[in-house]
């Protein structure tokens, strides 16, 4: 399977995390936060990471259903189950932290799907602009991205390629998921604040 | 008896301009401290403050003895109680539901709810969705919620703003046992009957500063009228003074039995607010 094959069998298990996990995460949070509800919670006695887990959970599982039935529509072959899962929950952490951070940043439902734009277009779409790109330094830049390390994981994959081969994209989107938890944390313990 | 609340020359200002002037008060553990003052006298920037939802522009607050800081401790947390002015209830859900929800982040059994709706007058609609709840039945859930913990500190944003006179009993008489089992309770309001009935000390608040600060009947006593009003047969009103002369008038009236009723006058405590500052508590 060449690289465009698998970009276009996996581009729907990108989809599926970003739409699925980011943006029903986002409206769930905005939702919270439109109605009072999250105020409540961050004046209880839950931790920081008891209230993310608790409203990730649901959007989390509903994100996996998502991507077992693109897996399943896409006819996509997962190459190793183990390395596979391991780069989809590093993605799903990443979305789902994104999604958090964009329904904390939004003051309604209505307004996740504004900001929640650049988010779509950047970590969704620029896997489908790159070939269109000439520009070496926006390239390096779109290649270093989240979903650029999930395809390319999931690429060297289908290429045979074991866990060693993977290991720097394995790192990267782990800097990306320590990253925009921490950021989550910050922004969440912030809207405790007027 | 220890404090539960200090605060010290507390300022907040919204870009610019200063909403609390270096209030200074302290709440002791078992009182009841009411707020009051007209709506934008920085109650609820107080309040806010207080429950760590705010930051100080200047000056010292703690509670339980810990800078305001500590507040954000889940283990403070757990020992107080607050009632915003917006509900923050699951639309959703059931007010069982909401209250078993806040039973699980408290650790509290569920047992609890059914006193708790109890106090607040609500146990028959317990299985009612909030979202076809009145104003004043959210008010109440929420309420109910703030207290399902038994909290040592409850801070209450005007608690009884949309209730009716029955259900404003109910709450008051649910905070007085609360207050008895030994909860401090703070809370603001602009309803001097409130604070008349349930607190044990009442502070002024006026353009941001506390210009007043004793008990009920202290402020009452300190700011009456020397005088005694006596409604006679004729429907007359006769004004006389607490003297000599005024004792000789009014027994003069007594004598020829002239007099239907007879008051010292005293004023409420929002004649005093309005003496005070001018302005009346709305």
């Amino acid at each position: 399977m060449n690289e465009a094959t698998t970009v276009l069998s996996t581009y729907p298990i990108n989809l599926a995390l970003i739409i699925a996990g980011a943006f029903i995460q986002a409206a769930m949070v905005a939702e919270e936060k439109e109605k009072n509800t999250l105020r409540g919670l961050l004046l209880s006695p839950a931790s920081t990471l008891e209230i993310l887990i608790g409203k990730s959970a649901l959007s989390g599982l509903m994100t996996i259903l998502v991507i077992i039935g693109s897996i399943i529509f896409s006819g996509y072959a997962v190459p190793s189950l183990l390395l596979f899962s391991l780069s989809i929950l590093l993605g799903l952490v990443f979305y789902l932290a994104t999604g958090t951070i964009l329904g904390l940043l939004s003051r309604t439902v209505m307004e996740t799907s504004i900001i929640g734009m650049p988010v779509l277009v950047i970590f969704g779409m620029s896997s489908m602009f790159k070939p269109m790109v000439e520009n070496a330094t926006l390239i390096n830049i779109i290649e270093l991205l989240p979903n650029e390390q999930l395809n390319q994981i999931w690429f060297g994959l289908s290429d045979g390629k074991g866990a060693a081969d993977i290991l720097m994209n394995l790192f990267i989107l782990f800097l990306w998921v320590a990253v925009s938890f921490l950021l989550t944390i910050v922004i969440y313990k912030n809207r405790r604040f007027d | 008896m220890e404090n539960v609340i200090e605060v010290r020359d507390l300022e907040k200002s919204f870009q610019n301009q200063l909403a609390l002037k270096k209030v200074s008060f302290q709440v002791k553990k078992g009182e009841t401290i009411g707020f009051l003052g007209p709506s934008g006298s920085g109650k609820t920037t107080t309040i806010k403050i207080l429950t760590a939802q705010l930051h100080a522009t200047a000056g010292e607050v703690k509670v339980f003895g810990e800078p305001i800081a500590k507040l954000k401790d889940p283990t403070y947390m757990k020992r107080i109680g607050i009632l915003t002015d917006n509900s923050g209830l699951y639309e959703r859900l059931s007010i069982y539901d909401n209250l078993a929800l806040y039973c699980d982040l408290y650790e509290v059994e569920k047992k609890r709810i059914a006193e708790v709706l109890a106090t607040v007058n609500l146990i028959e609609e317990s299985q009612k969705i909030v979202q076809k709840l009145s104003k004043g039945m959210k008010q109440r859930v929420t309420l109910a919620r703030a207290m399902l913990h038994q909290p040592e500190l409850l801070f209450l944003d005007e608690p009884t703003s949309a209730l009716d006179p029955v259900n404003t009993m109910h709450i008051h008489q649910g905070l007085k046992k609360l207050n008895q089992e030994g909860t401090t309770i703070f809370l603001t309001t602009h309803d001097m009957q409130e604070a008349e009935t349930i607190c044990d000390r009442v502070a002024f608040l006026h353009n941001g500063e506390v210009s007043l600060m004793d008990t009920p009947e202290n402020i009452k006593t300190q700011q009456s009228t020397s005088s005694i009003s006596l409604l006679l047969r004729d429907n007359r009103k006769v004004v006389v003074q607490k003297d000599e002369a005024g004792a000789k008038e009014i027994y003069n009236y007594m004598k020829v039995g002239e007099i239907v009723s007879i008051h010292s006058d005293e004023p409420t405590l929002g004649d005093v607010f309005v003496k005070l500052t001018g302005r009346k508590l709305l």
